[in-house]
């Protein structure tokens, strides 16, 4: 029999920059998991992107093993995405877990984000063990952090460990709180199969993996496994843990942390949050929590070079092996050809999905500006869904507009008060509550469009409060709105991938930035071109772009052709990033462009 | 069956003083370097025999003017005891005014040369001054008046978008020089090029050139005169009088093929580009950038020099890309851009100076 007393299973919550994914490797160090030698840092964030980024994308288990008192113990960490974007999977992973480790920087504090995520693991019933890092940061103030997360959270952290993860400072009190602080997980490995999938991910071999946490029974290979939500069976070809790389084993049991491999082809079949239990001995009633995970953020990809459309579909359906909450339909613009509306969590997930388009899979690829949700209902009774601007009907045609809207929350040193309520004004945020948390922190609410969080609301926080603000949002459903599509006429030609939905009230102001910034970013055409901003047939804002006057090679230097040839050529491989609407060229990064506008430039 | 012709060109890298706006090969060397230097000059005529006849000679630079009698005899020579050159050769020297002297005239008459190349960029005297030249308004004049007396061949290039240049300004030097008898007019757009001292000059405020658009809207006020008085312009910066074209230009825009001479030359023989090495030590030692053309970079260059002048290009010839088919052919021929007639492709002149995103897009 299994000792369940040996067993810890917890997870790390922490603001992005706090060091989750350092600690997490001086842990891996600190119990010998991965030979010194071995080890990359921030071994966890396995891929190169997330690396990079110095943010946790995708979740990576991995068991430890740790001595204390004389006995060994299994500590089971789930490394969790730190994110908005990806709420729903921390929540799974919280939901796998009996404690978390809330780590808090000493010098920053608690963020927006880490009190979005504590009260996530609150609510999953995790015991919470909160742990200081960047003690050895000179900006270090540790008891007046302490005394932020009685105030904030309500937790004890009179005796919590103070740590630096960067130089292994105090790191053995870290496992001894786990130990010691963490509950050992319950359960009856003699009843009928109860886990949860907390993860997923695809391998080329074995097919989609359901990384999971069993709760009751056991699992070994050649069980027949059900999944609660979709009702499918599968047979287990493989169960095993992660230390860090997966290692086969005979069974998992009442306790566990481990995976399932079942040669399952599609990944959309291993649900996030989804029950497994066993096809001959099912459990009556599913685990709670489960969601389908529906994306926010809308955008169009498309290819700078046309020809590479089937490169793009190849590309997406491999990401969406590994990611089940990517969504992506074909779509054809008359500006960009042939490309995919993709929907995504958020704009960070819409970010990393692009970069690893770009580097992983080399490609070139034009992004339209990020778009909501809307629900449009006509005037002959009829309700679309639209998540593309050049998809909305005309406004005659419209009795009502709904939009996504969300529960923002800021937080903040109280000298930005003032200009965060500016921008959350400007962003029809409507303001709900505000509380000094202590006398340098304040905590905002609002409600707000989601469309106007997406469109620059975290880089315009960013530099109105010298990145000292953070915040978070939740879903708070739908509200009706007065929104217009505004269109662009580039001489005079409607440029399909550049209309946006925009309120009624900053359709001017908008319409003029964007035909602004357009003139500055397309350069003179042989001919001069009017832009255009229209309401319908309702011209509102115009700029023109001037003739191109100058673009030559006057002089013939005593023959020197080849000059002059690589000259053209290397033009000619320039506008390859265009894209020609009617008789015009417009460079790749103008679709984009609409996203940067900035209010307050 | 003779051989097609072919064209030589002599790059004379020496200069009296360099010019403000001058980013090219040329340097000022003592009277021994020059010596060296020509040594080695004639030494590689001599090498670089072939036995093709020469229908154009052409003694660029640099500031080919600051060869003596004799030296200036040497290179000749040089070329005429290694080279089968007609009779009716073209054969230009380029020269700056103020190193033109009756002598000098003489000895290049007695040569063989024919036509002259003479840079008087402005005959505005505080222009002159800025950019560094050493001859003034007068010297110009009377210059290009005493080569007149020697020469019917004249050509003198003009500089475009100075400070504080004029539409009139440019007009009146055009006329000025059209009365002396000049019959070519080369007029070059002002360019700044990095780490010249013009590009300080900018940088500091201390020379203000004028904008794209004056550039643009004088030269094509000096066009529209040089047109009436009966000029051509025949290429995107070349004017001349019917007959009084530069048959050596014109060999570079038919891709006739040329050996090229000198520190930097470039070649184009038996359908392969090389340049000799542009600084002294490489170039004395012989080394080469050699270039193997591929078909399609032949087309490229067919459509790039075809259409910066009035011979247009033989579709015809085209081989590797059926150039009717680009995405821009129709567009451009629409809109008035390209003149086609019959096989022959042509740039609309009034679009010469934006031809590098023209031609860039017909591109193979």
């Amino acid at each position: 029999m299994k000792d369940l007393s040996l067993i810890r299973n917890f997870c790390i919550i922490a603001h992005i920059d706090h060091g989750k994914s350092t600690l997490a490797d001086r842990l891996i160090e600190m119990t010998g998991t991965v030979s010194k030698r071995d080890m990359q840092d921030q071994i966890l964030d396995s891929m190169e992107l997330e690396r990079e980024k110095g943010i946790t994308i995708k979740l990576a288990p991995t068991r430890l093993v740790y001595e204390y008192a004389g006995k060994e113990y299994i500590l089971n960490l789930i490394d969790t995405p730190g994110h908005v974007d990806f709420t729903y999977e921390v929540s799974r992973s919280l939901a796998a877990c009996e404690g978390a480790l809330l780590l808090v920087d000493a010098s920053q504090g608690v963020e927006a984000q880490t009190l979005a995520n504590t009260y996530l693991a609150l609510d999953n019933n995790l015991e919470i063990v909160p742990v200081i890092n960047k003690i050895d940061l000179p900006s270090a103030r540790v008891d007046e952090v302490k005394a932020e997360i009685e105030e904030v959270i309500g937790l004890d952290a009179e005796n919590c460990p103070c740590i630096s993860a960067k130089d292994g400072l105090n790191i053995d009190q870290v496992l001894r709180a786990v130990v010691e602080q963490i509950p050992a997980p319950s359960g009856d490995e003699n009843k009928p199969l109860k886990a949860l999938i907390f993860d997923s991910h695809y391998d080329n071999f074995k097919g989609a993996i359901c990384l999971i946490r069993v709760f009751d029974g056991s699992v070994k290979r050649g069980d027949r496994i059900l999944m609660m939500r979709t009702g499918k069976i599968f047979e287990a070809t493989e169960v095993g843990i992660f230390v860090p790389n997966t290692k086969e084993t005979a069974v998992l049991s009442a306790g566990d942390v481990g995976y399932i491999a079942a040669s399952i082809k599609t990944i959309s079949d291993v649900r996030v949050g989804d029950t497994v239990t066993l096809a001959d001995n099912p459990i009556s009633e599913a685990l709670p929590g489960y969601k389908e995970v529906q994306p926010v953020v809308f955008c169009g990809i498309f290819t700078v070079d046309g020809a590479k459309y089937d490169e793009l579909k190849d590309s997406l359906e491999k990401l969406k092996l590994n990611d089940a909450s990517l969504q992506f339909s074909p779509e054809v613009s008359s500006a960009l050809g042939f490309g995919f509306r993709c929907g995504f969590l958020g704009l960070l997930h819409l970010e990393i999905i692009t970069e690893r388009l770009e580097r992983e899979f080399n490609l070139d690829i034009i992004t339209t500006a990020p778009s909501v949700s809307y629900v449009v209902h006509k005037t002959n009774g009829e309700v679309l869904e639209i998540s593309n601007p050049s998809n909305f009907p005309s406004a005659v045609e419209i009795s009502r507009i709904e939009e996504p809207i969300v529960n923002v929350s800021v937080f903040t040193p109280p000298e930005y008060v003032g200009a965060i309520m500016d921008l959350c004004q400007e962003k029809r945020g409507i303001y709900k509550d505000m509380q000094y948390i202590d006398k340098r922190r304040v905590e905002m609410k609002y409600v707000m469009p989601l469309g106007e969080i997406i469109y620059d609301f975290f880089d315009s926080l960013k530099s109105r409060t010298k990145g000292y603000a953070s915040f978070d949002y939740e879903f708070a459903g739908t509200a009706p709105a007065d929104l217009v599509k505004v269109d662009l006429l580039l001489n005079g030609e409607k440029c399909d991938a550049l209309s946006l939905i925009v309120h009624k009230d900053k359709a001017y102001s908008r319409g003029r930035e964007l035909t602004e910034r357009l003139k500055k970013i397309i350069p003179r055409q042989l001919f001069e071109v009017p832009i255009q901003a229209c309401i319908g047939n309702k011209i509102i804002a115009r700029e023109t772009i001037s003739a191109m006057r100058k673009d030559v090679l006057a002089k013939c230097y005593g023959g020197d052709i080849t000059r002059k040839r690589k000259l053209l050529e290397k033009q000619k491989e320039g506008k390859k990033r265009m894209r020609k609407i009617g008789s015009v060229e417009i460079p790749s990064e103008a679709f984009m462009s609409i996203l940067k506008l900035d209010d307050n430039k | 069956m003779q051989e097609k012709p072919i064209s030589i060109y002599v790059h004379i890298p020496f200069c009296e003083k360099k010019c403000a706006y001058c980013a090219f090969n040329s340097f000022c060397a003592s009277e021994k370097q020059k010596e060296e230097c020509l040594d080695f000059l004639c030494k590689e005529i001599a090498s670089r025999k072939v036995a093709r006849p020469v229908a154009t000679i052409y003694v660029g630079g640099g500031t080919p003017s600051v060869l003596t009698e004799e030296q200036i005899e040497r290179v000749a020579n040089a070329i005429y005891d290694n080279f089968d050159v007609y009779e009716d050769a073209e054969f230009t020297i380029e020269a700056n005014p103020n190193s033109i002297t009756e002598n000098l005239l003489k000895k290049w008459k007695s040569l063989r040369v024919n036509r002259l190349s003479i840079g008087v960029q402005t005959l505005n005297e505080r222009s002159l001054k800025q950019i560094g030249r050493l001859h003034d308004r007068k010297t110009a004049l009377e210059k290009v008046k005493l080569a007149r007396k020697f020469f019917a061949n004249v050509s003198c290039d003009l500089i475009i978008g100075l400070e504080g240049q004029t539409e009139k300004d440019l007009c009146r030097d055009a006329k000025t020089l059209l009365e002396l008898g000049v019959k070519h007019i080369s007029c070059y757009l002002l360019e700044v090029y990095e780490n010249t001292p013009l590009a300080r000059m900018i940088a500091n405020g201390k020379f203000l050139p004028l904008d794209e658009e004056q550039t643009i809207s004088a030269f094509n006020k000096l066009a529209t005169f040089l047109q009436d008085e009966g000029m051509t312009r025949y290429e995107i910066s070349n004017f001349a009088f019917d007959g009084w074209e530069s048959r050596h230009n014109l060999n570079y825009w038919a891709r006739g093929e040329y050996l090229g001479f000198g520190l930097s030359a470039h070649s184009f023989l038996n359908g392969k580009r090389f340049q000799n090495a542009e600084t002294l030590e490489k170039y004395s030692n012989g080394e080469v950038v050699e270039e193997n053309l591929s078909a399609k970079e032949e087309d490229e260059e067919r459509v790039m020099l075809g259409l910066r002048c009035n011979l247009g290009v033989d579709l015809s010839t085209i081989q590797t890309y059926d150039i009717t088919q680009n995405a821009y052919f129709d567009e451009y021929l629409s809109q008035g851009i390209l003149q086609r007639k019959g096989d022959r492709l042509f740039l609309n002149p009034l679009f010469w100076h934006v031809s590098n995103t023209i031609i860039s897009n017909l591109l193979p």
